[in-house]
């Protein structure tokens, strides 16, 4: 399509292609031009070579001396008057598609720095203190010169040294205790004996009981040995914890069960699994992705409650939120018996920090949740980490943003019921290990200020009421920049846009985090999202209904942290190429492994799974 | 001639309110209906008897006599000329039948130029100014395959010298530019000699390519400024009239003649072959099929028989009556069977309306999966006909193209001007697409070149150098 002399501005130094048929004689415009947008969907399919042809910017003004077609690229053998550039238009080696930072060759000198000289001018104003460290002034340049060539490529702007003096604050901690368990069996009452977890026999009725919507229910204890059981779709994986005395979620001390997670399945009457765009029903040895944040590890012993509730109302937001609530019975009994426990079982004690660090760049994290009714909603700060009591329904919230702290997360605030596609969907357990949430806590170079949750409801007018939210919500938190994460694809990538745009047209750089690739392309854009990472796994691109496959890890939130610090340092992104290509992601890989000079080990996919059926003859 | 039907609403604006009984008898020229709100009068076009009236039209029985006489329009003895064009009945004869009377009520000498649009008139100097008033007529005659505004200047070239002067009389025009295109060789020197000591009125010539008819490319063509969708000529100190209408003008101040006839042209797939048969005043309210029948009838099967032009007409019956505004009558070949095969439309102003395009794909057997729409067609108000902010000059169609392959179209239909078909061309074919034009069936039954590649150039020298 013909651009605007805007459009034409912004691609200056992309190739100029006729349009349309032009007649020699006439003078360059922009209504001339092709949009360079779609330049590479064209180059792919051949039909366009712009082997020679001259930039935007060069063309516009001159006159075309032959009579040329739709689709021509301008060279300067149908040109007269082609312009000198303005400046040399960068070649980049690296292609990038989720958007990857591009790594400035040498380590530039941190901008505040430079010369040596701080200059402070105040037209207007009373009552100002300035307190500027005599080493901050002096060791600027000096500290610079040292940096060695190359080791901070990618991060250079971000780590600027204004006001590095600020030591780190914590604000609260969290302890966890770790009991290990290394055997599940049944028994008169619940309790633990050393490292066996004993539940008791019959507790399946009161599970029925709790609720006239679940109709049926069993337990099977899943040792390794048995992961080769056929299974209805996982709905969620949950680790057994509980808050020890008067802790608060996210704060004081958790008590959690190590070496055995609880796992909800279930179907409705009809045999119909509880799922949206795919479940992942079968072997759950070849349909569970092992290790992932949502997952179990390899080696864990899984409580699995298989639960079928009354007929249809699978798709009702009562069948799925009553299968939880019913599930968490059993979980809630084993948390009795934990608070009990003697402190000599406590096999291992770790200490989760809430650091905060003034005078870094101030980073928030908002995820999207799923909100849309039916089975998709989410319990919001239940009294015990991933449980039901004292939750608040995030479709009752009206999807509105709730900001937590990153402990509340991680000590299980989202007792998460949805039921998207298996491979995307996070589960409860991702919250409990995070690592979006982790790496940025981690970070010394950002000062992580919170996270926020946000509802993706139903209704697009609803979308954009909580979106809006997000906006200034993040306006009012003076950040610096931003992560968007989400879980799913299609529908709530409406919101997920929104949010984006929300946040960026107030100035804030954005990364939005989501499963895309090739099923999961994102149906809608907007100009803010320019820093994109992809969360895929999959071999193929593809939604292929393998538990957590394509859920956010640990590589994704370092490719994640360096994308937005270089946004934030206001360096170049590269554009996105228009077709996925996992080479990017590669590319961005080795960039941070060269930039940071630290290994970083990439997970596995569903290629290493023994191959079920339904894979082979759905996906293969 | 049997039944003669005569539709209420033949015109812009509102229906007209029947001012005849069922029983009463009818002359050539008795007014038989007046507008309600916008529009213009309705005349009996046949001497018989009204035999019904409907919620839509007025029905007349015609009398096996039909004498040329007519009753002559009634005003007064005082009465202006624009008067007399407005009791006429006289509307825009090349199809969009806007009332002449109301259009003519312009003192263009006064008018102020309107404000041009710098995004679609890049070229046009800050200071740039029309010194005339401007009456342009359209003798484009670009729906391709029709002869009769053309064999009009050849035969009635007086008549066209005389309505022009009533028209720059009437609206205080001081000049006047007949747009036509340049293939027509003996109607221009025609009208070169009829000019030959007329200074104020000049020809443009224009190039043969679709459209160069629609009313704000033959603003630009003449008098080189792009008038934004919403803009009427007299933005420009311009009206537009075409050809025809024209001639309607100097009946009707010469002759005191009601607007009750029409010249057409019928053509296609008909015994006799595919050349033009061109009908001189036609009685208005005549049936598609009595006409089909004069050019010698239908030969064999056929796909549609479209009542206007290939681009902008519809499809019709054959007991349909024909109107003031209708231009055309054409038989076409059958249409292809796709099978069922998926197709994309795009759809834009130069052609027809999507629910037109979606006619086509089902007669064409096909399954529309994919609708874009043409960056330049603007629709003004929701619903309302689509305009093209630029008439002729494409503004890229590639991306369209990569829709309807993304939507897993075959076929697609275009109805877009020559430009824009070239575009289409450009990239279509080499993504596996397969194109039709809406107008192929049309031009093959009339052995007219089909809109694909754009071989001609936009521009074509004014000089008469044939």
């Amino acid at each position: 399509m013909s651009i605007t002399a805007e459009t034409a501005k912004a691609h200056a130094h992309d190739p100029a292609v006729l349009c349309c048929r032009a007649e020699a004689g006439i003078t360059i415009e922009p209504a001339n031009l092709e949009d360079p947008a779609i330049f590479d969907d064209l180059v792919d399919s051949g039909l366009l070579n712009l082997d020679g042809c001259l930039t935007i910017e060069e063309v516009l003004g001159a006159k075309l001396t032959k009579t040329c077609d739709s689709l021509a690229p301008l060279t300067v053998d149908v040109l007269d008057g082609v312009k000198a550039v303005s400046a040399p238009a960068e070649e980049e080696e690296v292609a990038e598609e989720e958007a990857a930072p591009v790594a400035a060759p040498v380590a530039p000198l941190p901008p505040h720095a430079a010369g040596g000289t701080l200059r402070i001018h105040i037209g207007e104003g009373k009552d100002i203190n300035l307190e500027i460290p005599v080493g901050a002034l002096g060791a600027g340049g000096a500290a610079v010169a040292e940096v060695p060539a190359g080791a901070e490529a990618v991060v250079a702007g971000a780590a600027a040294p204004a006001a590095e003096v600020e030591e780190e604050k914590v604000v609260r901690s969290l302890t966890r205790k770790h009991f290990n368990i290394t055997e599940v069996k049944r028994g008169p009452e619940t309790k633990i004996e050393g490292t066996t977890l004993y539940i008791r026999e019959g507790i399946e009725a009161e599970v029925i009981a709790d609720d006239d919507l679940v109709k049926d229910f069993h337990l099977e204890i899943i040792t390794p040995d048995l992961y080769h059981t056929y299974s209805e779709t996982v709905m969620d994986v949950q680790p057994i914890a509980t808050k020890e005395g008067d802790s608060e979620l996210g704060s004081g001390v958790t008590r959690v069960l190590d070496g055995v997670v609880m796992m909800l399945t279930g179907v409705d009457e009809g045999g119909v699994q509880i799922g949206e765009f795919g479940s992942s029903e079968g072997y759950l040895d070849e349909n569970i992705m092992w290790g992932r944040p949502s997952c179990p590890d390899k080696g864990e012993i899984f409580i699995k409650g298989n639960i079928v509730i009354q007929e249809k109302t699978n798709m009702e937001r009562r069948g799925p939120m009553a299968a939880h609530k019913a599930f968490d019975v059993i979980t809630q009994e084993i948390r009795e018996v934990m608070k009990k426990l003697d402190e000599s079982l406590v096999a291992d004690t770790e200490e989760l920090k809430q650091v905060r660090r003034p005078g870094k760049k101030k980073v928030v994290i908002v995820k999207e949740i799923m909100g849309q009714g039916a089975m998709h909603d989410n319990f919001i700060l239940p009294v015990e980490p991933v449980g039901v009591l004292g939750a608040r329904a995030n479709v009752d919230l009206g999807n509105v943003p709730v900001c937590v702290s990153p402990l509340e997360v991680l000590d299980g605030c989202i007792h998460a019921l949805t039921c998207i596609g298996p491979a995307s969907k996070e589960m409860s357990r991702h919250y409990w290990r995070e690592p979006l949430v982790l790496e940025a806590l981690h970070d010394p170079e950002v000062d992580l200020c919170g996270v926020v949750f946000v509802g993706s409801p139903q209704i697009n007018a609803e979308k954009f009421y909580v979106s809006r939210r997000v906006g200034h919500t993040v306006e009012m938190m003076d950040a610096d920049g931003a992560f968007v994460t989400t879980e799913g694809f299609g529908n709530n990538h409406i919101d997920f846009a929104s949010h984006i745009e929300q946040i960026g047209m107030r100035g804030i750089p954005v990364v939005g985090m989501s499963y895309c690739a090739v099923q999961g392309a994102l149906v809608v854009g907007n100009k803010y999202m320019q820093y994109m990472v992809d969360n895929n796994k999959s071999e193929a691109g593809i939604e292929n209904e393998i538990l957590g496959n394509n859920t956010l890890c640990q590589e994704d939130a370092i490719r994640a942290l360096a994308m937005l610090k270089t946004a934030m340092a206001g360096e170049d992104v590269k554009a996105a190429e228009k077709k996925w290509n996992p080479n990017v992601k590669s590319t961005n890989v080795e960039l941070i492994e060269d930039a940071y000079g630290k290994k970083i080990d990439l997970v596995g996919n569903e290629q290493e799974l023994p191959m079920s059926e339904k894979r082979r003859l759905k996906y293969s | 001639m049997g039944k003669v039907q005569l539709l209420l609403r033949q015109h812009v604006g509102a229906p007209c309110a029947p001012c005849v009984e069922v029983g009463a008898d009818v002359k050539k020229g008795t007014l038989i209906a007046t507008p309600t709100g916008l529009g213009a009068n309705i005349f009996s076009s046949v001497y018989g008897k009204v035999t019904e009236i409907t919620d839509d039209s007025i029905i007349i029985e015609a009398a096996d006599e039909q004498p040329d006489e007519f009753v002559p329009i009634d005003v007064p003895a005082d009465a202006t000329k624009l008067d007399m064009v407005k009791a006429a009945g006289i509307v825009g004869m090349g199809g969009a039948g806007f009332p002449t009377g109301v259009k003519l009520g312009i003192d263009l000498s006064a008018t102020e130029m309107g404000e041009m649009d710098p995004e679609i008139n890049p070229e046009l100097p800050a200071d740039f100014k029309i010194e005339h008033g401007y009456i342009l007529v359209n003798a484009a005659e670009c729906e391709p395959g029709l002869e009769h505004n053309i064999r009009q200047i050849e035969e009635q070239c007086d008549k066209v010298i005389a309505g022009i002067k009533y028209s720059m009389e009437i609206t205080k025009a001081d000049k006047c530019i007949i747009a036509i295109k340049k293939k027509n060789h003996k109607a221009i020197k025609t009208l070169q000699a009829a000019l030959a000591n007329e200074l104020d009125i000049i020809m443009h010539l224009m190039p043969d390519i679709y459209p160069m008819g629609e009313e704000r490319a033959v603003v630009r063509e003449c008098l080189g400024v792009n008038l934004t969708t919403v803009q009427l000529p007299s933005a420009a100190r311009s009206v537009v009239l075409n050809l025809e209408t024209i001639c309607k003008i100097a009946e009707a101040i010469d002759e005191k003649k009601p607007c009750i006839s029409k010249n057409l042209t019928v053509r296609g797939k008909l015994v006799g072959g595919n050349e033009a048969h061109v009908f001189m005043d036609v009685p208005v309210g005549v049936s598609v099929g009595e006409l089909i029948e004069r050019a010698g009838g239908i030969d064999g099967k056929y796909g549609e028989i479209i009542m206007g032009g290939a681009f902008t007409g519809k499809s019709t019956e054959m007991d349909a009556p024909i109107t003031k505004t209708t231009g055309g009558i054409l038989v076409t070949v059958e249409f292809p069977d796709l099978h069922g095969a998926n197709m994309g439309l795009l759809v834009c102003a130069c052609g027809g309306s999507e629910e037109r395009m979606r006619e086509l794909a089902e007669k064409m057997n096909a399954k529309v999966v994919s609708v874009a729409r043409c960056k330049q067609a603007i629709e003004n108000k929701p619903g309302a006909p689509l305009k093209c902010l630029r008439p002729g000059n494409c503004p890229g169609q590639v991306k369209n193209n990569m829709q309807f392959k993304k939507d897993g179209c075959e076929y697609i239909v275009i109805g877009n001007c020559s430009d824009c078909s070239n575009t289409v061309m450009a990239s279509g074919p080499k993504m596996g697409l397969k194109v039709f034009h809406q107008t192929d069936h049309a031009m093959r039954s009339v052995g007219h070149a089909l809109y694909r590649s754009l071989k001609v150039s936009k521009q074509v020298s004014q000089d008469i150098d044939f």
